[in-house]
């Protein structure tokens, strides 16, 4: 043991006031007695047989002293020397990735209250001479203390670091580590890694000695790895991949739920190591959110745990049907709207399908049907680009006009932007009068060319002509027209995520037309808003996993998922060692002499002498009469 | 002051002091001698010698064996007796919490008190069966008051006023009064001590020199419950009642402990001491009730029957 400050010992020296000052008070009360005779024998008596007990009486003065003492000591700082990992100037990366949620903390709840408590040993151990960076590595490294020797601040930081759930950036990190060790110009600086290992290959160098701190101890992890849908003719078909890291085989109940209903719940046998799979077909065809869940089989032992990572026990998938690419088009055979469609799919996200004018229409349903000069008696109930149409229910059509000039484009009309109609021939129309729910987009002298509008919760776009009547087809400005028609009655989808996202990726949302503002609902009920821009907005909170829901303004525009599957942390088996740049550093022994300083414990000594003090010292003052404290404990040790 | 009622009065009318070894008797009193006397108590047949009253042989006796014997009859004697009551100021000690009450008997702690209660108790057994009564009271190195002698009931009065009259004060040297009382002429008989000893003198050449003259002597050791077991803690300055002298003293729990030890150290030793010399030694604690002491203790230590 030494001291830090020795020269606090000078203190001490505030004993002789102490004493003086006991001296001075130390006032005895008179009391007449019938005799003192024997009082004078008794003190003769006892003065003879033990002259140190005068020293015993004065039971408040030894302990007043003795507070001094501890307060002394307290401010001369003693340290033992204890062994540590390292000491010097610490640059201390705390891993906060997912695997360091796993339960095997040894005592401690998660991996990473177990790595808090090492930091705290370091802090405890830290040298006086020593100085400490305090990283946590997270989606983002962060600095939670720069370079310091104040341990509180220390430790105050370490309180806040919480362990994120998703993939660290150890790349980003090291990098950090490497400019706080640049910055600090010390050739002794030592890099203390403080992790379960999940550690990337090919990690730069570090311009200082690395440590390497193991945690954890398990390595008992099962993880759902895949979960994705597809869309197939007959409905979406799910599949899932459940891979054991664990040193024993397992069965697992894989619980499959859709929006919340449990749909089924599967056995399966995952060998030590190994992986199983589960398919799941036909699943109805509506957008759902599924969800797959790992746990036990009812045949456990009770209060067993199904492994040590919770995190990627749950994946959730979304299922959208591509619900606005799906489109029929029902032709006698039209080569102009087959090609259109086949150019715009790609930059649209189309799914076109043909369907011969004497087929019936099939029965799942499609988002845009397009009827080239023909007409089925009960219209679907989606949109509609009805082309050369026939009468129906939506409005009456006459007979053919041929005074096509050109009379009107519909100026700041989204759906005429950039059409150019200058040099379109037309041979002949159909005349028909305009509905009240439709807009004329292109306007004739001798009617209403294209219009369109809403009517019956569906969208309907109508050409009063053939395509085959006017070179319409040849111009640019065709693939415009049908572009913004197609646009407008079958809108894109807002983002595409259909296999969701990995924790931290970014997504684009391209708000639609109308949509003046975004709001993205995390998991955990938190919203995120953004005003919506022709650009699109990105989203990059994606650190929690779980469901995410898109809204605009107006409407639901989706949601997407953001899983694990990250097989670096779902292997919590610890690494025995790391490999940085090319050195291989094993786990850390305690090698270095730390300072382990005990003045808390000196300071909470003295509070408790203190109290013993006021104890002693009431107990005096009100009990002059009693027998005295030492003959109640008599007392009490007797009763 | 009261110093007791008519129902403890009654009780002590029927109590006589016993002396075991004053033999000594002027006139005639109501108590049996152990000396053959002219009473007509028969006692016992000696032969006869030249010299003796011829009016005490028993002619019957004489008739029938033709020898000469005289006809031994009991003495009745009276006794003297001694009440010696130290009234230093180290006798008023003690609360004397129970002296307003009625009984105006069992709470009185006060030594004075007490001692003076006790004087009047067995100035009273001596008093009714005719007993030759001093009491006297010492200070400093001397007697200060005296009573009597007096004999008879008649002067029972007196006796309490006497000692109502009595005041606590000076300081005691017990050897001298002792010795003084023993040098003055009086008749040797039972004498009662009634004090705290608390003579830094000493008493014992005193109590020699008593025993010397003839007196057979019963100390009654009064002590204070507070004397015993003090309720004192902490710092304190005792100052003596009697001398002023000051003593430092830091009082805890072991410091207590040594202190009872240390009284009872001195009473033993004072019995020890009496027992040697034949003196009969009455420790007497005021907080036992003086007639419990009279009725009971002292019947039982046979000084009262």
């Amino acid at each position: 043991m030494a001291l830090l400050a020795p020269l606090a010992l000078l203190l001490g020296l505030l004993a002789l006031p102490i004493l003086i000052l006991y001296m001075l008070k130390l006032r005895r009360r008179e009391v007449e007695v019938s005799s003192t005779l024997l009082w004078q024998m008794l003190m003769r008596d006892r003065e003879a047989n033990a002259p140190w007990q005068r020293l015993r009486r004065n039971l408040l003065l030894l302990v007043q002293l003795l507070v001094l003492l501890a307060l002394v000591l307290a401010l001369a700082r003693p340290f033992f020397r204890v062994p540590t990992i390292a000491t010097g100037t610490l640059v201390v990366l705390l891993d906060g990735s997912a695997s360091m949620q796993a339960t095997d903390g040894g005592g401690l709840a998660t991996r990473f209250e177990q790595a808090r408590a090492a930091v705290r040993r370091l802090i405890d151990e830290l040298s006086s001479d020593g100085d400490m960076a305090l990283i946590l590595v997270g989606h983002q490294p962060q600095v939670l203390a720069a370079a310091t020797n104040n341990k509180d601040v220390l430790r105050a930081a370490l309180a806040q670091a919480q362990p994120s759930e998703i993939p660290a950036d150890w790349d980003a990190a090291l990098a950090l580590a490497a400019g706080t060790v640049r910055a600090g110009q010390v050739s002794d600086s030592v890099v203390v890694i403080i992790s379960d290992g999940g550690l990337p290959p090919n990690l730069p160098p570090l311009p200082a000695e690395v440590r390497y701190l193991p945690i954890g101890s398990s390595a008992d992890n099962l993880a759902i790895q895949a979960l994705a849908l597809r869309a197939t003719s007959s409905g979406p078909q799910l599949f899932a991949n459940v891979v054991n890291y664990g040193d024993a085989d397992r069965s697992v109940i894989l619980s499959i739920s859709i929006d919340g209903r449990l749909t089924t719940a599967e056995a399966l046998q995952v060998p030590a190591g190994g992986q199983q799979e589960l398919v799941l077909k036909d699943l109805p065809p509506n957008p759902a959110v599924y969800e797959a869940r790992l746990s036990l089989p009812a045949s456990a032992a009770a209060g067993a745990v199904l492994d040590q990572l919770p995190l990627d026990d749950t994946a959730w998938a979304v299922y959208q049907p591509p619900a606005a690419g799906r489109v029929l088009l029902i032709s006698p055979g039209n080569i102009f709207l087959e090609q259109v469609f086949a150019a715009l799919s790609g930059s649209l996200g189309l799914q076109a399908f043909k369907l011969k004018q004497d087929q019936p229409l099939p029965p799942e349903p499609f988002d845009l049907y397009v009827f080239d000069s023909i007409l089925t008696d009960t219209l679907p109930t989606a949109d509609l680009l009805l082309v050369n149409p026939a009468s129906s229910q939506l409005f009456e059509v006459g007979g053919v006009f041929t005074n096509t000039a050109l009379v009107r484009v519909a100026d700041n009309d989204p759906l005429t932007r950039f059409v150019d109609w200058s040099g379109v021939n037309l041979l002949q129309a159909r005349r028909v009068e305009v509905p009240d729910w439709a807009r004329v987009l292109v306007q004739a002298e001798g009617g209403p060319l294209v219009f369109a509008g809403e009517v019956g919760g569906r969208r309907v776009a109508v050409f009063t002509f053939d395509l085959h009547d006017s070179d319409l087809p040849l111009k640019i400005t065709y693939p415009v027209l049908m572009a913004n028609l197609i646009n407008y009655l079958s809108p894109a989808q807002a983002f595409s995520a259909p296999d969701g996202l990995r924790p931290g990726q970014a997504l684009t949302i391209k708000p639609g037309s109308g949509d003046t503002a975004i709001t993205i609902q995390d998991p955990h009920g938190l919203r995120y808003a953004a005003a919506a821009t022709e650009a699109g907005v990105i989203f990059a909170d994606t650190y929690a996993l779980g469901v995410y829901q898109v809204l605009s303004d107006q409407r639901t525009l989706g949601r997407f998922t953001v899983n694990l599957f990250e097989p670096l942390e779902s292997r919590i088996r610890p690494a025995p060692s790391i490999t940085v740049g090319r050195v291989e550093v094993p786990a850390a022994a305690p090698q270095a002499e730390g300072q382990l300083e005990i003045w808390p414990g000196l300071a909470g000594l003295a509070l408790a002498l203190l109290l013993l003090e006021w104890w002693l010292y009431h107990r005096g003052a009100t009990l002059p009469a009693g027998p005295g404290w030492r003959g109640w404990w008599q007392r009490r040790k007797a009763g | 002051m009261a110093l007791f009622d008519e129902k403890t009065l009654r009780k002590l009318d029927r109590l006589a002091l016993v002396a075991a070894q004053v033999r000594a008797g002027q006139i005639k009193g109501e108590r049996r001698s152990t000396k053959r006397g002219t009473s007509i108590e028969f006692a016992d047949y000696r032969d006869y010698t030249r010299g003796d009253d011829l009016r005490r042989v028993d002619w019957n006796v004489y008739a029938r064996l033709e020898r000469p014997y005289i006809k031994l009859l009991e003495e009745e004697e009276d006794l003297a007796v001694h009440l010696l009551v130290d009234t230093s100021r180290s006798m008023d000690y003690g609360s004397a919490m129970g002296a307003e009450s009625a009984e105006g008997s069992a709470a009185d702690l006060n030594k004075f008190g007490y001692a003076r209660r006790l004087t009047a108790a067995l100035g009273y057994i001596a008093l009714a069966v005719g007993d030759r009564l001093t009491v006297t009271a010492l200070r400093d190195s001397a007697p200060v008051a005296q009573f009597g002698p007096a004999r008879s009931r008649a002067h029972t009065l007196r006796l309490l006023q006497f000692l109502e009259g009595l005041a606590s004060g000076g300081f005691t040297n017990l050897d001298a009064a002792l010795r003084t009382y023993a040098l003055g002429s009086h008749r040797a008989g039972l004498l009662f001590l009634i004090s705290d000893l608390f003579s830094p003198a000493g008493y014992r050449t005193g109590l020699g020199q008593l025993q010397g003259r003839g007196y057979e002597v019963a100390v009654m050791h009064l002590l204070a419950p507070d004397e015993l077991d003090p309720p004192l803690a902490g710092d304190l300055r005792l100052i003596d009642a009697e001398t002023g002298t000051p003593q430092d003293v830091t009082l805890d729990g072991s410091l207590r402990a040594l202190y009872r030890r240390r009284v009872t150290a001195w009473r033993d030793e004072i019995e020890g001491y009496c027992l040697k010399r034949r003196i009969h030694f009455v420790p007497v604690t005021t907080s036992l009730p003086w007639d419990e002491l009279v009725l009971f203790h002292l019947r039982q230590r046979g000084l009262v029957k």
